[in-house]
């Protein structure tokens, strides 16, 4: 048996890649959200932001299984990036993001060099402490990032010099929604590669791996890189739409958050990262306009009740109701 | 013909009453503030203050009805700030905004306010930069700048020769550093030595030996109310700098929702700032008598008296100006009233609030709680950290 085909075997009982009908579903469902809600286009933004976030945090925790608490680190990293290009360089969105994403990129393969050797608990400590440590920098270097009072003069140009950033916020959701498209569309191919299929391999078993002669080390930097890049660009993207970066882009909160939001919409599958956060954002964001004094309540039980009964995350819902069905007949 | 008769009157009376409802409009207030998480006694505050305001004044200026919208942003967080800032102004509608108690959250909003002209209303936030970013920006709490400098005087005509600062380090801090040393140089003061301590930092026993050995008389501190004080204060007592007869100069440390926790080591600590709870007015006497009525756990600090006054002041704009923000900006500058924490206007360069500045030391009261008693006045000062 050739090892192509071997791939292909594997690539077929893996439940990727087989559809387009998932990136039409969030076509359709950005087009409707935008018509439905078109007072909310601020917080939906947020949520499109986030959704790109998140998904580079599924690449190495879903598909890698390397767990981290600091994956902010990046997102912070993208955000002064793209503001200190947009105010001394150029006010080009898009270059804007480039400029995120290579510094993204840039941290991620700098600490991943380190944290990639790391395992567990040690890991987990390394992480945070890399964010820590950038937070304190751009603290300390007021002159460069406005320390804790933020970086503000970011203004920005039309996107490819026709798209103006307008007041209800058109121009970025569909900014970031066409960023968020580009993303998904290039790891939906990314996971299917034979690369994809070898980070599966190391969350599996890095030993067996290592054994068939796969450079676990190398794969898993790699993977740290790509996800630092995309987390770079959710960092640009706040920046840009925001225009005004603050030091809590390090905050350990976000690296936290963000796990959360995966674990809730199922990790290790690229649409359980989309689901995740479109549900924890919207229950949020619902609970704390009802009540903005006690809505942490409303999350706490959300998150507890759905680890407790759908371990797998929100996107196991359906295989479960199936099989509870199953099991009355 | 009758019936028709009847009922053309009946339509044109119900036409009439119609009208007479709609120029009496909802006008509505969007207050943007951190309701939750550890930093949720600013929103607490603020909402305590407004309802206050509203029982005390009622919630119908010139027959119009004023309704208040909350946004909870959980702490400093532009990217929320501004996202509350669009749903408010675009979905509510609402015709000013107020809040605001970190830098980042007012700053992210002033490009919003300067497409919607809608004024927005500091309730806190208190770097002077604030100001600049927007004509539409008002602010009814203090600058480091105004609070930091009268102290510096003050210490210099009352016998401080030496000084040492020990602030925390960010901008804040840097800024209250900045005002303090260019204040007191000003006077003839020597500052043998600045130290900046760490954000994070509850371990102040080796910056109090620097203190010591510094060989100053006094030692100026910025440091965020709450556990940082806590332990700076307990340093500060335990490494005998008080016995040493070395003057602890401070501004916001000693804020009324924390002040308790410090206990009898406050004792004594001199500060200079623009309200203290128990400030000597009849005024501030009934706020702080309707607000324990309303709220029995509650004790006005600066953050109530930021909100009770900037309520004031949006009352005032929508009287002169309805819901025209344009106008309404015009009307407020150069506005005087009367506030708990004494007679205050409104500067029409800056958009601030001039006030008097109070220096006051810890004591305990007769209720057995601490409390800042005011014992001297700088008055009438305005911002002074304004385009430096």
């Amino acid at each position: 048996m050739s090892r192509e085909s071997t791939i292909d075997n594997v690539r077929t009982s893996l439940p990727i890649a087989k559809t387009h009908w998932p990136l039409v579903f969030l076509t359709l469902g950005a087009c409707a959200a935008f018509l439905l809600f078109p007072y909310d286009l601020g917080f939906m933004t947020r949520i499109l932001i986030m959704m790109v976030f998140v998904i580079s945090f599924d690449l190495i925790l879903g598909y890698a299984g390397i767990a981290t608490l600091g994956h902010a680190a990046m997102y912070g990293c993208g955000a002064y990036a793209a503001g200190l290009f947009a105010v001394h360089i150029s006010p080009d969105p898009l270059l804007g993001l480039a400029s995120g994403a290579a510094m993204g990129a840039l941290i991620a393969f700098v600490s991943g060099l380190l944290l990639m050797r790391a395992h567990g608990l040690s890991l987990l400590m390394l992480s945070i402490a890399v964010t820590m440590v950038l937070q304190e920098i751009a603290s300390k270097a007021r002159d460069v990032t406005g320390g804790a009072d933020g970086l503000t003069g970011i203004s920005m140009g039309p996107i490819l010099g026709v798209f103006e950033f307008d007041f209800i916020g058109k121009t970025a959701y569909w900014y970031a929604f066409c960023a968020l498209f580009v993303i998904l569309a290039l790891l939906r191919i990314l996971v299917a590669s034979p690369f994809g299929l070898a980070l599966r391999g190391i969350k599996d078993s890095s030993s067996r791996m290592r054994a068939i002669g796969t450079p676990v080390y190398w794969r898993k930097v790699t993977a740290y890189v790509i996800a630092g890049a995309i987390a770079g660009i959710a960092g640009a993207l706040s920046a840009q739409i925001t225009s005004l970066v603050s030091v809590e882009v390090f905050n350990f909160a976000l690296s936290a958050e963000v796990m959360v939001m995966l674990v809730l919409g199922g990790s290790g599958r690229l649409y359980g990262a989309l689901i995740g956060t479109l549900v924890f954002m919207t229950v949020h964001h619902v609970a704390a306009s009802i009540d903005p004094f006690n809505w942490l309540f409303a999350i706490g039980f959300m998150v507890l009740g759905i680890v407790f009964f759908l371990p797998d995350g929100l996107i196991s819902l359906p295989k479960r109701i199936r099989r509870m069905i199953g099991a009355v007949r | 013909m009758r019936q028709l008769r009847w009922g053309l009157f009946a339509s044109s009376f119900a036409v009439l009453a119609f009208a007479g409802a709609a120029s009496a409009e909802t006008i509505k207030v969007g207050v943007i503030a951190t309701f939750s998480g550890p930093n949720a006694i600013w929103g607490k505050q603020f909402r305590e203050a407004i309802q206050v305001y509203a029982a005390e004044h009622g919630t119908e200026v010139n027959g119009n009805t004023v309704e208040f919208i909350y946004k909870d942003v959980g702490g400093p967080n532009p990217d929320a700030s501004k996202a509350a800032a669009q749903e408010l102004l675009i979905r509510e509608g609402v015709k000013y905004l107020a809040g605001f108690d970190f830098t980042p959250n007012a700053m992210a909003v002033a490009p919003l306010i300067n497409q919607a002209k809608v004024p927005a209303v500091i309730f806190n936030a208190a770097t002077s930069a604030i100001n600049e970013q927007s004509e539409y920006f008002l602010r009814t709490s203090f600058t480091l700048w105004q609070v930091t400098v009268p102290i510096a005087q003050w210490a210099a005509d009352n016998g401080a020769k030496k000084v040492i600062t020990a602030v925390t380090d960010y901008n804040p801090g840097v800024d209250a550093e900045s005002a303090f040393v260019s204040a007191f140089e000003e006077k003839g003061g020597t500052i043998v030595d600045k130290i900046r301590m760490p954000l994070q930092t509850t371990d102040f026993a080796p910056f109090m030996q620097r203190i010591k050995n510094s060989g100053a008389d006094a030692v100026f501190a910025f440091l965020p109310a709450g556990p940082a004080t806590f332990a700076f204060t307990k340093a500060y007592n335990e490494n005998g700098l008080k016995e040493a007869g070395i003057t602890f100069y401070g501004t916001g440390e000693t804020d009324e929702t924390t002040i308790d926790a410090l206990g009898d080591q406050a004792i004594g600590l001199t500060t200079a700032y623009h309200y203290s709870g128990v400030h000597d007015s009849d005024l501030n006497r009934s706020f702080t008598a309707k607000l324990e009525e309303m709220f029995p756990q509650s004790r006005a600090n600066l953050a109530s008296v930021g909100a009770y006054d900037g309520v004031h002041l949006i009352y005032k704009m929508i009287e002169a100006a309805g819901t025209d923000g344009e106008k309404a900006i015009e009307s407020s500058k150069g506005l005087s009233w009367e506030s708990p924490r004494g007679l205050i206007s409104i500067d029409p360069d800056s958009r601030h609030v001039i006030q008097n500045v109070y220096i006051r030391r810890v004591e305990r009261a007769e209720n057995g709680s601490l409390v800042n008693r005011e014992f001297d006045t700088v008055e009438n000062v305005p911002d002074l950290g304004f385009s430096r």
